[in-house]
C-alpha cells in the first residue's frame, strides 16, 4: 500500500530532488547526437549474426547482460579467450512509454513486466505523466527519481498535461496542493517548463508527445531552437509537439482537440524525408490496444495507461527499440 | 458510503446513476498487486448485476448503497453549478463542497442532463399551462421546485418520493435553512403545514418517503397528500429505474400508466449498456456493493422505448445524451465549452453515449402531450 502521506522528511527529501532536476534539466539541451557523422550502428545487423555450434564462450542472456555472463566473461578473458562478435556488438534495448496519466499501479505493472529502470534497461516515457489518474504525485516522483539515478538511460518527454492550465483542471494541481503546498506545485510547474520537446533515436527516429506541425518546412534544427522552459503558446512548433494529431487524409485539418492541427501521411512523409529519418513515434490519444501504426507505418502512437480513468477499457502498450533494426517491437498489457 | 463520495458522474440532484465512480487507481489501491487477467464476461457481469434474490441484510445494504449514490450526485451539481455551467441558488444547503475538482466532461454531462431534462419539463408545463402536478420519484436533494418558484413556473403542486432516510434528511435541510423553507411557506396557503420526520405537506410542495416498488403504498402515501389523480401529471425519474429489476421498474412504470389518465413520464439513466464501457460501469459500481438490477433495460434505445410502450404508455422516445447535447440551444453550449477545456472529445462522447432521455405520454385530454420533443 503506497504512502499517499509521507512524513515531512520524506516530502522535504522529494523537494530538494525536484531542486536537483531544476538545475538538471538547466543544462539538458534537446536532442540528437551530430546527424550528419554516419553512424556504425547504422552499418551493423546484430540480429542476422549467427554464434556457431563450436563457440562455447559466454552468451548475453536475452540481449542482457547480467552478473552470470559477467563472471563468465572475465574467466573467459582470463583464458586469453575472444568473446564472439555478436555479444561484443549487442545493443541493448529502449523501451518507449506513452501517456501514463497518474496510474502509478499501472506504472508498476509495466516495471514489473519489463523490467527496472537501468544502464541496461533504459526507458523513454513520453509525456502527460499526470492529471486524470489519483496518484499523480506517485508516479512523477517515481519518474524523476529514476530520471536522477540515471540520467543518461532513462529520459522525460513533456506533454501537453505537463502545464499548467491542465494541472489547473485535471487533477495533478489539485493533489499536489492536497499532499503537500501550493509552493510545491510551484515547484513542479518550474520544473516541467525544462522538459525535453522531442527525442531523436540513432539519428532515425524521432519521439514527441502530440506530434508533427502545422506549417511545413520544420526541421530539426527548428526544433532544437525552441525556447522550451515556459507555458506552451497557443500554436507555433511548441504547442504543434505537444498537442497535434495524425489523420488518415492527406493535407491538414482544424484538430477536433480545438488547438493545434491535425496531420495527414502526406506531412509526415515530408517532415521524415526533409530530417532523414525513418518515422515517428507519439503518443497522446488513447488507443483500444495500446498502440496503433499510421501513415504507412511512418507514425507510431503508444499510449500507456490501460482502462484510462476506468472508463475507456483500453490496453496499455510499450515500444522495444533496438540499436539494430529500430523497427517498434510491441508489447501489450491489460489494468491491474 | 464515504468512497462513493466524489468519484461519480452524471448525477443529477436527485439520483445518481453510479456508474462513475472511482476515476483511475482508488480501487487498485484496495485490491493490491496482482495479475492483470482479463475481465469477466460480459454476460456474466450483466447477469451478475441482474442477480436476485437477496437476503434482508444484503437488500438493506444495496438499498444503501443506493441512497448513497444521492450524495455524490448533489456533490456533483453543486461543483458545476460553483464553476458557473447553470445557475442554482440553493443546492449548497444540501450538499458540501467537493473535496476535489470533477472533471469537464462530468461536468458537461450534468449540464446535458439538467438542461434536457429541463426542457420537457418546461414543454410539459406550457402546454398544461401549470395546471398539472409533478411527481419527481427518487428526487433526493432536487432543487426543481425552488428553481420553478422563482420562475413562477410551479406546477399546482409539486410532489416528491424517497426512501423514508433521504426524505428525513432533505426535511432537516429545508427546516433549518429558510431560502429553502421560507418559498414552501410563502406558496402555502390555508392550515398549517404538516410536518413529521418522514412527510412533509403543503399546499404546493410535498415530500413522501416510500419504497419505489411497492405502488399501492406509494398511490397512498401520495393521495394523503392530496395528489389528484385527475390533474395531468408528470413523473420524472432520474437514475431510479436502472436500481430496480427490470420486474419491479415494469410495475412502477404500469402504475402510473393506469393511475393518471393524462400524464408524461421522463426516465434518464443509462443506455448502450451492452458493450466494454457498460462493463466496466456495472464492475465499478460492483465493488461498491451497488447493483444495477435494471441495467437489463438498459441495453438501448430501442429497450428504453419498449418498456414504456408495453407498460401501458401510448407514445415512447428515447435519445442518447450526445443527442440531446446537440439540440440544447448551441449559444448557451458555446459559454460552458468555454468554461473549462475539454483536452479529449472521445471520454465525453463515450460517456453522452451511454446515457439516455426517455419520455413518455398518455393523453386522454389531447393536449398534445405526444408532440412533446426536442
Amino acid at each position: 500500500v503506497v504512502k499517499v502521506r509521507p512524513n515531512d522528511k520524506d516530502a522535504k527529501l522529494k523537494y530538494q530532488e525536484c531542486h536537483k532536476i531544476v538545475k538538471q534539466k538547466a543544462f539538458e539541451r534537446a536532442i540528437a547526437s551530430d546527424e550528419h557523422k554516419r553512424s556504425v550502428v547504422d552499418s551493423l545487423d546484430i540480429e542476422s549474426m549467427t554464434i556457431e555450434d563450436e563457440y562455447s564462450g559466454p552468451k548475453l542472456d536475452g540481449g542482457k547482460v547480467t552478473l552470470d555472463f559477467m563472471k563468465e566473461l572475465m574467466q573467459w578473458y582470463k583464458e586469453q579467450k575472444k568473446l564472439h562478435r555478436k555479444c561484443a556488438y549487442q545493443t541493448e534495448k529502449v523501451t518507449v512509454c506513452g501517456d501514463t496519466h497518474g496510474q502509478y499501479y499501472d506504472l508498476l505493472n509495466i516495471f514489473e513486466l519489463n523490467g527496472l529502470p537501468s544502464e541496461s534497461n533504459p526507458y523513454i516515457f513520453n509525456g502527460d505523466f499526470v492529471d486524470r489518474g489519483s496518484f499523480s504525485v506517485e508516479v512523477i516522483l517515481t519518474l524523476f527519481g529514476f530520471k536522477l539515478l540515471y540520467p543518461d538511460h532513462f529520459h522525460l518527454l513533456r506533454g501537453n498535461h505537463e502545464t499548467d492550465n491542465m494541472n489547473q483542471i485535471y487533477g495533478f494541481e489539485g493533489e499536489v496542493k492536497a499532499k503537500y503546498t501550493a509552493q510545491m506545485f510551484a515547484l513542479f510547474s518550474e520544473v516541467f517548463e525544462w522538459l525535453p520537446l522531442a527525442q531523436c533515436i540513432n539519428g532515425k527516429v524521432l519521439i514527441m508527445h502530440g506530434g508533427l506541425f502545422s506549417e511545413d518546412g520544420v526541421t530539426l534544427d527548428d526544433i532544437r531552437k525552441i525556447e522550451r522552459n515556459r507555458q506552451p503558446p497557443d500554436s507555433g512548433p511548441m504547442c504543434d509537439l505537444l498537442w497535434s494529431d495524425p489523420q488518415p487524409q492527406n493535407g491538414r485539418s482544424v484538430s477536433k482537440r480545438g488547438v493545434s492541427c491535425q496531420f495527414g501521411p502526406d506531412v509526415t512523409k515530408s517532415f521524415l524525408e526533409r530530417n532523414r529519418l525513418d518515422y515517428i513515434i507519439r503518443s497522446h490519444e488513447v488507443k483500444p490496444e495500446g498502440y496503433e501504426v499510421a501513415h504507412d507505418g511512418k507514425c507510431v502512437t503508444v499510449f500507456s495507461a490501460p482502462n484510462y480513468c476506468d472508463q475507456m477499457g483500453n490496453k496499455g502498450s510499450y515500444i522495444h527499440l533496438r540499436g539494430s533494426d529500430l523497427r517498434p517491437d510491441f508489447h501489450q498489457f491489460t489494468a491491474v | 458510503m464515504d468512497e462513493a463520495s466524489d468519484q461519480s458522474p452524471l448525477r443529477s440532484g436527485g439520483r445518481s446513476c453510479g456508474g462513475w465512480p472511482m476515476r483511475s487507481g482508488e480501487r487498485r489501491g484496495q485490491r493490491g498487486g496482482g495479475g492483470s487477467g482479463g475481465r469477466p464476461s460480459l454476460a456474466r457481469s450483466m447477469a451478475a448485476a441482474a442477480r436476485e434474490p437477496l437476503s434482508a441484510s444484503g437488500l438493506d445494504e444495496a438499498d444503501e448503497a443506493v441512497r448513497g449514490t444521492c450524495e455524490d450526485a448533489s456533490v456533483c451539481k453543486r461543483f458545476a453549478v460553483s464553476v458557473g455551467y447553470w445557475k442554482d441558488p440553493y443546492i449548497q444547503y444540501f450538499v458540501r463542497q467537493a473535496k476535489e475538482r470533477k472533471a469537464p466532461e462530468i461536468n458537461r454531462g450534468y449540464y446535458a442532463r439538467v438542461h434536457g431534462v429541463s426542457y420537457l419539463i418546461q414543454a410539459f408545463l406550457k402546454k398544461t399551462d401549470c395546471n398539472c402536478q409533478i411527481v419527481n420519484l427518487g428526487a433526493g436533494m432536487d432543487t426543481l421546485f425552488w428553481r420553478l418558484k422563482d420562475e413562477n413556473l410551479l406546477p399546482r403542486k409539486y410532489f416528491e418520493v424517497d426512501f423514508p432516510m433521504i426524505v428525513a434528511r432533505k426535511i432537516h435541510n429545508i427546516k433549518s435553512k429558510p431560502p429553502l423553507s421560507k418559498p414552501i411557506m410563502e406558496s402555502h396557503s390555508g392550515d398549517s403545514l404538516l410536518i413529521d420526520s418522514h412527510s412533509l405537506d403543503s399546499s404546493r410542495y410535498s415530500l413522501v418517503g416510500a419504497d419505489l416498488r411497492f405502488s399501492s403504498d406509494l398511490e397512498e402515501k401520495l393521495k394523503k397528500h392530496n395528489l389528484d389523480t385527475h390533474l395531468p401529471t408528470l413523473l420524472i425519474a432520474e437514475c431510479v429505474l436502472v436500481y430496480m429489476t427490470p420486474q419491479q421498474s415494469a410495475n412502477l412504470l404500469k402504475w402510473a400508466a393506469s393511475t393518471f389518465p393524462v400524464a408524461m413520464f421522463i426516465n434518464y439513466e443509462q443506455v448502450n449498456m451492452t458493450d466494454r464501457f457498460g462493463q466496466i460501469m456495472i464492475e465499478n459500481l460492483q465493488r461498491r456493493q451497488c447493483n444495477l438490477a435494471g441495467v437489463e433495460v438498459c441495453r438501448s434505445l430501442d429497450s428504453q422505448k419498449e418498456r414504456l410502450l408495453l407498460n401501458g404508455w401510448e407514445t415512447a422516445h428515447a435519445i442518447d445524451m450526445m443527442k440531446v447535447y446537440s439540440f440544447l440551444p448551441q449559444a448557451d453550449v458555446k459559454r460552458i465549452e468555454g468554461l473549462e477545456f475539454l483536452d479529449e472529445k472521445e471520454l465525453f462522447e463515450q460517456l453522452m453515449q451511454h446515457y439516455c432521455i426517455c419520455w413518455a405520454s398518455k393523453d386522454n385530454s389531447n393536449l398534445g402531450l405526444a408532440n412533446i420533443t426536442f
